[in-house]
């Protein structure tokens, strides 16, 4: 579990989060979406003890934050981090650098050298196991990366960035990923730009700029439908011109072979304002409600903020 | 203290050496300067024992008066003196050489992380303050000691060697080398290597680590290493004397950088 509670920092005076208070409950995913300079990252190191908060306090695996040595220490052992880039070294193999991190996290042995057997086959990366960090690919590195995050299989998972600069496959490999570690019970809390896989990937998602936009669940944050996408076969204008005169209305866009109307209410008026097209000779090919994507929600939130 | 932890930083930190030609030079060169040199000084040792050159030459003069006054020196005959007083004083250059290359470990030991983006998932595990600075520590000076120790022993077979060619006697490291060698070498070495570390927490491009630690740690040991390498040499009881304050001074450094150790600096102070 993640719990945070007014939890800021700031460097020199200059706020780089302030008051963040949200919880994430054992074995959810929560995604945190801002933009760059957001203090997505330092949410992170602040959440993982690297970082000491400059206010308020925070609770993640058990260990309460600000930590001491000792405590912050007991919290790294039961988290793992994927920082933005790989870090990890250039002039030893893939196989090193597990081996040397996972035994920085106790595991040693058997254990290790199956562990990282394991993931390094799953993920496709045996037959580069020998060969020099620094010579692999980008998505590669990613992925390697991601390993040594869960090489000691952590309670919790810090992800920063973790499809940035990957190719739609390594990007979807590590998504599909992500998804299992979320069906295993691991709590996950991953920052991205990517609307989409927040949306796809998370059971909550925050929208950060220094303080806390808006945090829920996907569905939550986007709004109720408010109206409907209506595609015809051919000549929406002449259909348009007659929903335009009727009173529950609001708004008749067109757009190409389709209309976006925006109703009083969608749940009553849904029915007669179909009624109407196919009386006005329109070919009805789909109706779907039409809310606020998360993309909207989150450029709103964002838009809106005074900071 | 981790033992596995230090194991494990060493052994990283020597692949790093070995495939890491830039440093090469540093690890070679100093070795091979300690064996060179007094094999040549002591190939010039019948010119510094000539009275006919010391007419001309004052300083000559002045080698062969300070070697007819020093008491420590023993020896049948002139050359044999200044052969022991050459091998003597070269004796701080193996001093020398551990501070040197362990200082310089030491000043890229976490600035290189950081420009490698390798130190923030080495913080990211449980390792703690004191492992870490420890392991760094360890890193540094082991190696830089296996060198300075490899060298002094070549050092001094060739510098027997050369004595026995050049005075017919062998002239062997005294009880004060040893002392000086053994005990003084990795105190001083550890110090220079921890005000290093303390720049190297400090810094976040490897250049500005390296100039500092070249221009202001490098000779702040230097002058240690000839105030107490001397009188160290001269004497194995005043050698271990000194060991002990530097070992001393060493624990306060190591227990100040412990104390003012940030993982929140290292991670976000830029200088």
């Amino acid at each position: 579990m993640i719990e945070a509670e007014g939890l800021s920092k700031s460097f020199e005076g200059r706020p780089a989060i302030a008051g963040l208070t949200f919880r994430v409950p054992e074995g959810q995913t929560c995604a945190l979406l801002g933009p760059n300079g957001a203090g997505k990252t330092t949410t992170v190191r602040v959440l993982l003890g690297l970082l000491q908060p400059s206010a308020g306090r925070a609770r993640v695996a058990d260990c309460e934050l600000p930590a001491s040595d000792a405590v912050g220490a007991r919290l790294r052992a039961q988290a793992g981090l994927l920082t933005e880039a790989p870090g990890c070294y250039d002039r030893m193999s893939g196989r090193e650098n597990l081996e040397l991190f996972g035994r920085l996290y106790g595991l040693d042995g058997a254990a290790l050298r199956t562990g990282v057997e394991h993931w390094l086959r799953r993920l496709e990366l045996w037959e580069a196991r020998d060969r020099a960090f620094g010579t692999w690919s980008k998505g590669m590195k990613q992925r390697l990366a991601l390993i040594r995050a869960v090489l000691h299989q952590p309670r919790v998972l810090f992800l920063d960035e973790p499809t940035a600069g990957l190719d739609p496959a390594g990007a979807r490999e590590v998504r599909d990923l992500i998804a299992e570690f979320r069906r295993e019970g691991r709590t996950i809390l991953l920052c991205t730009h990517n609307l989409s896989e927040a949306e796809a990937l998370a059971d909550l998602v925050g929208i950060l700029r220094q303080r806390l936009l808006a945090f829920g669940s996907p569905a939550s944050l986007r709004a109720a439908p408010t109206g409907l996408v209506v595609q015809l076969a051919g000549q929406p204008d002449r259909v348009a011109e007659g929903l335009r005169a009727l009173p529950v209305v609001r708004q008749c866009a067109q757009h190409g072979d389709g209309l976006q109307l925006i109703l009083e209410d969608v749940r009553r008026d849904t029915p007669g304002v179909v009624r109407e097209i196919v009386r006005q000779g329109g070919e009805v090919l789909a109706v779907r409600p039409a809310g606020d994507s998360l993309e909207e929600v989150y450029l709103r939130a964002v838009r809106e903020d005074p900071a | 203290m981790n033992r596995a932890v230090l194991g494990l930083f060493l052994r990283k930190e020597l692949r790093d050496v070995r495939s890491n030609r830039q440093l090469w030079p540093a690890y070679l060169l100093l070795p091979a300067v300690a064996v060179g040199l007094p094999v040549l000084l002591l190939g010039l040792l019948p010119l510094l024992a000539d009275p006919v050159q010391a007419a001309r030459d004052p300083g000559i003069a002045i080698l062969i008066e300070s070697v007819s006054h020093d008491a420590g020196l023993s020896g049948a005959t002139l050359a044999e003196r200044i052969a022991r007083l050459v091998l003597r004083d070269f004796g701080m250059f193996y001093l020398l050489i551990g501070v040197v290359l362990a200082s310089s470990a030491a000043a890229l030991a976490l600035v290189r992380e950081k420009e490698q983006r390798t130190l923030e998932p080495i913080l990211a595990t449980p390792l703690r303050d004191r492992d870490l600075l420890l392991a760094k520590l360890v890193a540094a000076v082991v190696p830089a000691l296996v060198v300075a120790w490899g060298s002094l022993l070549a050092g001094s077979l060739a510098g027997a060697l050369a004595g026995r060619w050049r005075t017919g006697a062998w002239i062997l490291p005294t009880a004060g080398n040893w002392v000086a060698w053994l005990l003084l070498a990795p105190a001083l070495a550890s110090v220079a290597a921890l005000i290093a570390l303390r720049a190297s927490a400090r810094f976040t491009d490897v250049p500005g680590a390296t100039q500092f630690t070249g221009l202001v740690v490098v000779p702040l040991a230097l002058v240690l290493v000839v105030l107490l390498g001397r009188p160290a040499m001269a004497s194995p009881a005043v050698g271990g004397l000194g060991a002990l304050g530097v070992s001393l001074l060493a624990l306060a450094l190591f227990a100040g950088n412990l104390r003012r150790f940030r993982r929140e600096e290292i991670l976000t102070r830029w200088r």
